[in-house]
């Protein structure tokens, strides 16, 4: 009986075949409208959607665009310091919600996940009210205001999840020791937690970067890129558009890779 | 522990220190913003620089005019929708990677992931390409000779939208699917195998109950992703395609009636806390930090 059912689990073959069909499927339809993007980047044509001949027309008529490159270096600008901002916060962020054992715990946990959970729109209204009940005016400040709030929280939560799963063990014999909590956390704490810090740096620069949907709402005259680029999709679409698309594609696709060898498991178990 | 023991009163309060950036952080960007839209929705604006007192104007105003609870229930029904076509579309997907495959696992889940950090502005602009008048999809038909003029239904309505809007969710939900399902043991699944079970009743009755944390997670995110969004509805849903989200959005531009776009942004507010709130419950108890 049981070698009866054995030879049926090894000869057993995907019984659902199509699967690897639909999946490769389901990648093509991923990246169809990618890679159409920088098709249409190289396009000559006027026209944003008829396929001309090859160019690089757009790509040059984007560096000599003075308000984009401004908007470019914005947008890095915020987003450096939006990360600085959110690793320090969201490290002693971590570092309180893992370590302390305080009442409303569940609730302070929930309040934070917020302005991540909630639809952009909401925590853009709200901010922008806020800032414009203190009499505050739009600018790269409130702008910093709102990345910070969306940044901050992957930050926490990606160290908080290394802290978890470090556990307080080396802490412990760094106190047991004699280190103070300073020197503990400086010299025993810190390198271990350090690839998550920088892979949620990472993480929160690339939401900085890309954010539109927040930003809008605390944009005064003072752009990043994806304000700009939303301006030009509601007053006109450009072919630069589809050169700036495609440029801000290929540098995300380096990032990832960035990204992915700071956050991978392989990094964590290389610091213990 | 044995320190907390010997640790002085004074000494326990400092060290909660560390928790004080953070909490001035939420205060600071969650807990005031959202009490001042609170506030701003009870008054009801009267004239340019006229408000009223407290009064629940704004929130009657909501439930009288069709343009605003059609809306929104409109979105309601949108988000639906694309929240099933985005869970639909990744469950197989998740359930391939996750399960069938051993070599290319790690590459071809951040192969899904990618896209995500790709502009999302880009990938709006990318979907207008395809469905325009002159777009990849009709080049595509004409030339094939399917159609003689371009189909101009692609675009400018509700089908445009909630495709576009699945694409946006689909990583989004892919992940806590593709968590989900990688975390049920193997030898559950060997089991029911042995009791005879083939793999679509195996689907049926063990995995697809066993991954519902994930499932509902996933659904959520697509959910309040969709429910909220006003720059798709606006750049590729035309009139036909509007969501609530434009009229909160419109709300704080020309007409300039920022009390009732706190209220209308309190209801949507409201309407995504309580679906976090049910999914807690609910869904996924793993990964307390994410």
């Amino acid at each position: 009986m049981k070698d009866v059912k054995r030879k049926k689990r090894r000869k057993r073959k995907l019984p659902i075949p199509y699967l690897g069909i639909y999946t490769a499927l389901m990648y093509i339809f991923l990246y169809v409208p990618l890679v159409v993007v920088v098709l249409f980047s190289f396009s000559a044509t006027k026209t944003t959607v008829k396929f001309g001949h090859f160019s690089t027309e757009w790509y040059v008529r984007l560096f000599n665009d003075p308000n984009l490159i401004k908007a470019l270096f914005h947008s890095f600008e915020i987003g450096i310091v939006s990360v600085l901002i959110a690793i320090a916060l969201g490290t002693s962020g971590a570092l309180f919600i893992v370590r302390k054992q305080f009442f409303g715990k569940d609730v302070f946990l929930t309040l934070s996940q917020l302005p991540i959970l909630l639809p952009g729109i909401i925590i853009g209204i709200a901010l922008l009210m806020f800032f414009v009940n203190l009499h505050v005016s739009l600018s790269r400040l409130t702008i910093l205001a709102g990345h910070v709030a969306i940044t901050t929280p992957f930050v926490m939560f990606q160290v908080a999840s290394r802290l978890q799963r470090l556990g307080t063990s080396y802490e412990d014999a760094s106190k047991d020791l004699g280190a103070k909590p300073i020197k503990t956390f400086i010299l025993v704490t810190l390198p271990m937690i350090k690839t998550a810090i920088i892979g949620g740096g990472l993480l929160a620069f690339t939401i900085s970067f890309d954010e539109i949907i927040i930003t809008y709402f605390l944009t005064g005259t003072w752009m990043t890129l994806p304000v700009y680029i939303y301006g030009m999709m509601r007053f006109g679409l450009t072919p630069q558009v589809y050169a700036i698309s495609a440029i801000i594609l290929v540098f995300s696709v380096v990032f990832i890779f960035f990204m992915a060898r700071f956050t991978g498991t392989k990094a964590e178990e290389a610091e213990r | 522990m044995k320190d907390r023991k010997n640790m002085t009163g004074l000494q326990k309060t400092k060290s909660f220190f560390i928790g004080v950036p953070i909490a001035v952080w939420m205060i600071v960007v969650v807990i005031i913003p959202v009490l001042i839209m609170l506030s701003m929705s009870f008054r009801v604006k009267l004239a340019p620089q006229v408000v009223s007192p407290i009064s629940l104007g704004n929130y009657i105003e909501f439930f009288k005019r069709p343009i605003y609870w059609k809306l929104f229930l409109k979105s309601l029904r949108i988000s639906l929708m694309v929240s099933f076509v985005a869970i639909i579309s990744s469950y197989p997907l998740a359930y391939f990677i996750s399960r069938k495959l051993k070599r290319f696992r790690n590459l071809l889940f951040m192969l899904i992931i990618t896209p995500l950090w790709v502009s999302y502005l880009i990938r709006i602009i990318a979907w207008r390409t395809i469905l325009g008048n002159k777009g990849l999809f009709n080049l595509i038909l004409i030339k094939i000779g399917i159609i003689q003029e371009p189909i101009r239904l692609f675009l400018y309505n509700q089908f445009a939208v909630i495709i576009t809007l699945a694409y946006i969710a689909i990583p989004f939900v892919f992940i806590p699917l593709y968590t989900a399902l990688e975390k049920i043991p193997k030898n559950l699944i060997d089991a029911s195998i042995d009791l005879g079970a083939n793999e679509i009743k195996t689907l049926m009755r063990i995995i697809i109950p066993l991954s519902s944390p994930g499932l509902i997670t996933g659904f959520m995110l697509s959910f309040i992703i969709a429910l909220g969004d006003y720059i798709i509805p606006q750049q590729i849903g035309g009139s036909g395609g509007m969501m609530y989200g434009n009229i909160v959005w419109s709300q704080f531009g020309i007409i300039s009636n920022w009390h009732l776009g706190a209220a209308l942004g309190f209801i949507l507010f409201a309407t995504a806390a309580v679906i976090i709130g049910l999914v807690r419950k609910f869904g996924s108890r793993e990964g307390v930090y994410m």
